[in-house]
């Protein structure tokens, strides 16, 4: 499909881990942060040079990080572990201190792991279970001023509010970019395709921010030119894949590359590591509440119980982008000992049955091993969902 | 072929006859001589599963019968089922809780706590005559369906096999969540979707992250206590006043006092005055939650430690204790190794940090009760940083004069098994001890395996 946008974002991905190295030398410092409630603008406009912690798809380094974190802790956070470990990722490597939040609880005892085995100095954002009341909120508020507190007092400057409103509003044009852009990878005739834009999403974890934004309105002017009407409808013979569950980071292609070779084609995501962080965030006021507020605000993560199955917004997220992207078939991703995915597959799938879309449950890790199981459940879900769609536009003529 | 069972013997009837009685929450006593009766009669019928000899399950073919409180305690088990039943056709409100907290609240709202054992001590003394086998069997099966509605990596379900899958009547899921373990708050949400998903269901709030410090962490909490209560009184249709929760805290506290106590009296002597698995069911008797009644718990509490004191005086060495044995600090998830096994490999469980730590922490009695409870609540040991609960279970070793240390992990079991490496890593720098890390298998498939490494870890010790 080359979007020539693209080939600079992979180049320039190529060059940031020097880019970064250079920048240390001239005194900035670089955060990595993993969390789903991380307020990264605020670490933004402190001056500090975010990037993600996010890898996957190395069963060695899972391997290495159970030797620390337990063989009973989730596959993504042993490989974060193993990583640490090892210190040979490129962008680890270069960060001065780590900021978690404890969305997750295995991410916040990955933070404690860390700490501990490998002296690195970590800021933890705690995160209220009752997320939706009140007085949880007013809690979030003051875990967000002490975290950025910390924060200030690493960077040795008080975060000032015409920095973070510029932060804000940069983080609120990547989104909004972002969003438009995925709009055209779920399109008939697409000249883009999810995983191209899955991984432009994560490019925007580890670029300079600016640079970001404005590879992203070059991507976005290149669709437009090449695609004037994006329209979401199905192709003929169209298998269309919404993916939900576990996160899938950089380095993690195997269910996305499987799926890819049994005729599927992804359509939309509800992943952490996708694009449902950048939706609905909606920020109210300039200032480390604010901020905070609307990430919580946001469809929340899994990890956060929710007791009202008719009101969980999660769920009715899950319906809207499901209707958007006109999917067909829900393959729900959970990594080994992803307890927060886990837990609610059958519940996930019992629901959506009710409004006859298909969910196919892949549990799995990062080794290879499993690979053709995969395959082979993939492959009889796609054929199915294929039949189901050819029988239905033959019903419709 | 008969199975080998175990029968109190009659030569020491007459001195558990001078023992004292139990008194109940609703007043009621229940004497020696009705207890001795339960026993020897009524309990071997309902219950011949728990007087099988059977190793595997940590049932020896003779008890301490002249540790009366032993008795008391079994005799409790016995019958928590049917003083469950009791209880609910009496109207009293039951809420599911999580292990490893403090039940001060439900007490001050009149409501039974029952932390996730218990739920299943209860659902399964439903059924009588069962041997081991059909026992262990009515409990897998049960543990599957949950894990089939759930997830089949969770280890903690919530109770929901016997809330949802079966029909056990608790009025409220009601647990402080994520305390200790994460599943449980997966497994309170999992309520949402079940055949009786109209249980009544609350998210205590326990923040995570160096809390203890912070007022409004405090205030957080002690607003997600007042939150329970308020759940609890509309269950029961009545009002729980702060008066009443400084009477239950007061109460509680004169359980975990005694505890204290008693555990500090086990441990001033070389020589153990119980075994592992008395020493453990009296000590967990501090919570007062043990047997769904709090003054039950109480008054064979009391009449433990004059026990114990007793016993540490005269030099009485606990039944079937070996001469001089390995002492074992157990930590780590809410289970732990078979004790008995483990003492004929020449060892004894003198301390376990999972059903200890809250016991630890008393609440001041001055002021909010529900800010200081909440308080004292962000203060467990267990739910500190690594380095501080590791340091609190190094005091704890020392006050033990443990030998070696076991950090026990469940299947499934991510919140602890995650820091397990850390911690003993930090305990064996600070203290030498020998540390062991054991990685307890799904539904305890591998008992033999599993002792297999708990002997040669006491053998090396």
């Amino acid at each position: 499909m080359s979007i020539k946008t693209l080939e600079i974002v992979r180049k320039r991905l190529e060059e940031r881990p020097e880019e970064l190295r250079e920048a240390r030398k001239k005194g900035q410092k670089v955060v990595g942060w993993t969390g789903y409630n991380v307020p990264e603008e605020i670490i933004h406009a402190l001056g500090f040079i975010p990037v993600r912690i996010a890898v996957g798809g190395d069963d060695r380094l899972v391997e290495v990080g159970a030797r620390y974190a337990s063989s009973k802790t989730c596959v993504f956070i042993r490989e974060i572990v193993g990583a640490f470990a090892e210190n040979e990722d490129p962008y680890i490597q270069q960060t001065d201190f780590l900021a978690f939040d404890a969305t997750c609880l295995q991410n916040y005892r990955a933070a404690e792991v860390i700490e501990y085995f490998f002296k690195k100095d970590v800021v933890v954002l705690a995160v209220p279970r009752n997320f939706a009341e009140d007085d949880a909120k007013t809690y979030f508020v003051h875990e967000a001023n002490e975290f950025t507190r910390l924060l200030e007092e690493r960077a040795g400057i008080a975060l000032d509010p015409a920095r973070l409103a510029e932060s804000v509003a940069l983080y609120n044009d990547i989104r909004k970019t972002l969003k438009s852009i995925y709009t055209f990878q779920a399109a008939k005739d697409n000249v883009i395709s999810w995983e191209e834009v899955y991984d432009l999403i994560q490019a925007g974890e580890l670029l300079d921010k600016h640079e970001y934004l404005s590879l992203l309105h070059q991507t976005l002017a290149e669709l437009k030119e090449r695609h004037h009407n994006p329209v979401i409808e199905s192709d003929d013979g169209d298998s269309r894949i919404f993916i939900s569950g576990s996160l899938i980071p950089r380095g993690d292609r195997k269910l996305i590359s499987i799926i890819n070779s049994v005729g599927g084609r992804i359509v939309g995501d509800d992943l952490w590591s996708g694009i449902l962080p950048h939706l609905d965030l909606d920020i109210k006021e300039i200032s480390p509440a604010g901020v905070a507020l609307g990430y919580l605000n946001r469809t929340p993560h899994a990890a956060l119980p929710y007791l009202n199955l008719e009101s969980d917004r999660r769920l009715k997220k899950l319906h809207e982008l499901l209707s958007q992207s006109k999917a067909q078939g829900v393959i729900y991703h959970t990594l080994r000992y992803c307890d927060p995915f886990t837990f609610k597959a059958k519940e996930t799938k019992n629901v959506l049955a009710k409004s006859g879309i298909p969910l196919l449950e892949i549990h799995t890790e990062y080794a290879g091993s499993d690979y053709e199981a995969m395959k082979t459940r993939v492959e009889a879900f796609v054929e199915m969902i294929r039949i189901k769609s050819e029988s239905v536009q033959e019903e419709a003529a | 072929m008969g199975k080998k069972l175990f029968r109190y013997s009659e030569e020491n009837k007459d001195k558990f006859l001078e023992s004292d009685n139990i008194t109940f929450n609703d007043g009621s006593v229940v004497t020696p001589e009705e207890i001795w009766d339960y026993l020897t009669v009524e309990g071997p019928v309902k219950y011949p599963g728990t007087y099988e000899i059977n190793l595997s399950q940590g049932n020896r073919d003779s008890r301490d019968e002249t540790l009366s409180t032993s008795l008391k305690t079994h005799y409790l088990s016995l019958t928590f089922s049917a003083r469950m039943e009791k209880a609910k056709e009496s109207g009293k409100t039951i809420a599911f809780i999580q292990g490893g907290q403090a039940v001060d609240p439900y007490t001050a709202a009149d409501t039974i706590a029952l932390r996730p054992f218990l739920v299943g001590q209860w659902y399964h003394g439903r059924e009588h005559g069962n041997d081991i086998y059909k026992s262990v069997l009515r409990r897998k099966q049960s543990k599957e369906s949950a894990f089939h509605d759930m997830s089949f990596e969770a280890c903690q379900t919530g109770g929901y096999e016997h809330v949802q899958v079966g029909d056990l009547p608790i009025d409220v899921i009601a647990p402080y969540t994520v305390l200790r373990c994460s599943d449980v708050s997966y497994g309170v949400e999992a309520h949402r979707h079940g055949p009786n998903k109209d249980v009544k269901l609350i998210n205590v709030d326990y923040p995570m992250r160096h809390q203890a410090d912070k007022p409004w962490a405090i205030e957080y909490f002690a607003q997600n206590l007042r939150k329970l209560v308020k759940t609890l009184d509309e269950v029961r249709g009545k009002t729980t006043t702060e008066y009443d929760l400084l009477r239950a805290i007061k109460l509680h506290n004169e359980g975990r006092r005694l505890g204290n106590e008693l555990a500090d009296l086990w441990w001033s002597t070389d020589i153990p005055p119980t075994n592992s698995d008395d020493r453990n069911s009296l000590v967990a008797l501090a919570n007062l939650d043990m047997h769904g009644d709090v003054q039950a718990s109480l008054s064979v509490l009391k009449e433990a430690k004059n026990i114990i004191a007793e016993r540490v005086k005269n030099g009485v060495k606990g039944h079937a204790v070996t001469d001089n044995p390995k002492r074992l600090f157990i930590l780590g998830s809410c289970v732990g190794i078979n004790e008995s096994r483990s003492e004929d490999a020449g060892a004894i469980v003198v301390g376990k940090d999972d059903q200890w730590s809250h016991c630890t922490s008393i609440v001041e009695e001055e002021g909010d009760p529900y800010y200081n409870l909440a308080k004292a609540t962000l203060e467990y040991p267990y739910e500190q940083s690594i380095e501080k609960r590791a340091q609190w279970t190094i005091e704890q070793i020392k006050k033990s004069r443990a030998d070696g240390v076991i950090f026990i992990h469940n299947w499934g079991c991510n919140t602890q098994a995650a820091i397990s490496r850390p911690i003993v890593d930090f305990i064996k720098r600070e203290t030498g001890i020998p540390t062991y890390i054991h990685e307890r298998d799904l539904h305890g498939l591998r008992d033999e395996q599993e002792q297999n490494r708990v002997n040669a870890f006491i053998e090396m010790l």
